[in-house]
């Protein structure tokens, strides 16, 4: 396994000194995330004809994490081979904005791994889903893999750098908007995933009563105005609750474990959210801890867990970044992952069975 | 009557992860992220046709068979 960044401003060049820096290896399978800096399909047809006999797959970003660093404007890449993987498959979806539909891309799966879905041993077989950040179909794609098999699908939503205009996916040299990039891994020595967050839960618990799912708006909580409850709970005593977004998100809670759902602004007396909630969900009012300290420690847990780690994928909100930004904190982020060969990026939504906000989720490969 | 839907919610994480410790976590997940959050049905809960009924659907989505 190796990794590589290059802050190159074009897609061509950048690709080169990616390659450059990988050396003589070709791998099974190359994933990399590109700034939205670079012509999508210009660096995603680059990347193809500089690992001619890899699988190559990946998508845009806001903002990228490799080599210990987070980089902005930059093309970051890791390269996994036979050491690591048994067999690779990558699969594209399109049109996921009005039709979720994965029949094909399974049956696919299953032809060339010879196995049914139902039957891939869920210790050995990990999924990578890279979907449309704009596309609002996170859920349902997350939901429709869950309903087909038990196999971890862990990934994240492509951004374009807080643009919100266009986010892209890559897979085997073509670039697809409305999208969404399936790989199935069959690992050689097994993997571990990690789902990082850092808040705890409040005595604070709403529930949803009035929502519009497809636009991610909650109307009322607990039968009364949304943003009006919700301003009461974090206490914000003039009803500004924006500044409150950051620090206290809702989650949904399966035990001490919450599934982070993001407010995203306030909209009259709604608030729309970075992922959806379906009415009668209860939602707890959480409240920040410390990115570094939890993801430091879920890492050193990882580590233990399995013995080692190889390398590892990171799916890291784009709203973690900001706060590390804000609290100058980039650079120690960028450290937890330096004496592990990481790549990443920064996200506009993260999975792991399902989709959530403000994580980080991790795949690990275990050592040898 | 009380407790249907924890009869349920029992039956399709028993019949998903086939009684694999990490499954019964992902399905519980599953169940959750579908809308039901398995914790908040014990055999005492009052029956809740609402409830059960996205259960039942819930079920049908994971390939289940619940009665």
């Amino acid at each position: 396994m190796k990794c590589a960044t290059s802050l190159v401003p074009t897609a061509e060049a950048a690709v080169a000194d990616i390659r450059a820096q990988i050396g003589p290896v070709d791998g099974k399978w190359v994933i990399f995330f590109a700034s939205s800096a670079y012509d999508p399909q210009a660096v995603s047809a680059a990347m193809k004809r500089a690992f001619p006999t890899a699988l190559t797959c990946g998508c845009t970003t806001a903002g990228e994490i490799a080599l210990g660093h987070m980089t902005k404007h930059s093309l970051v890449a890791m390269v996994v081979g036979d050491d690591l993987l048994d067999a690779v498959a990558i699969e594209v979806v399109t049109g996921i904005s009005t039709r979720i539909d994965l029949s094909e891309a399974f049956a696919a799966f299953e032809k060339r791994f010879g196995e049914p879905a139902a039957k891939w041993p869920h210790d050995r077989y990990v999924g990578l889903v890279l979907i449309d950040g704009l596309s609002k179909a996170e859920e349902r794609i997350n939901d429709a893999i869950g309903n087909i098999t038990d196999v971890s699908f862990i990934g994240g939503s492509a951004g374009d750098d807080l643009a919100f205009q266009a986010t892209h996916v890559f897979a085997d040299g073509q670039s697809y908007g409305d999208a969404a990039v399936l790989v199935l891994l069959k690992t050689r020595h097994g993997f571990g995933t990690i789902k990082t967050q850092s808040f705890k839960p409040t005595k604070r618990v709403l529930v949803a009563t009035r929502v519009d799912e497809a636009a991610r708006e909650v109307l009322e909580f607990d039968g009364r105005p949304a943003a009006q409850v919700y301003a009461e709970a974090v206490g914000a005593v003039d009803g500004d609750i924006a500044p409150f977004f950051q620090n206290h998100p809702v989650g949904l809670m399966l035990g001490n474990e919450p599934y982070v759902r993001s407010p995203q602004q306030r909209k009259g007396d709604a608030i729309a959210f970075y992922c959806n909630i379906a009415a009668g969900m209860e939602l707890t009012i959480l409240e920040g801890t410390s990115i570094i300290d939890d993801t430091r420690a879920d890492i050193a847990k990882a580590k233990t867990d399995l013995g080692g780690i190889a390398g590892m994928i990171n799916f890291n909100c784009i709203l973690r970044t900001l706060e590390l930004e804000q609290r100058g904190l980039t650079e120690d982020y960028g450290a937890l992952f330096a004496d592990i060969p990481t790549v990443g990026f920064s996200t506009y939504g993260e999975s792991l069975i399902g989709h959530v906000n403000q994580t980080a989720t991790i795949l690990a490969f275990k050592n040898a | 009557m009380n407790g249907k839907a924890k009869q349920l919610i029992d039956a399709i994480i028993a019949q998903r992860s086939g009684g694999n410790p990490t499954l019964m976590i992902t399905t519980r997940t599953k169940i959750m992220l579908k809308g039901v959050n398995p914790e908040r049905f014990l055999a005492s809960t009052p029956d809740d046709p609402v409830i059960i009924d996205k259960l039942r659907r819930i079920g049908q989505e994971l390939g289940v068979q619940i009665y």
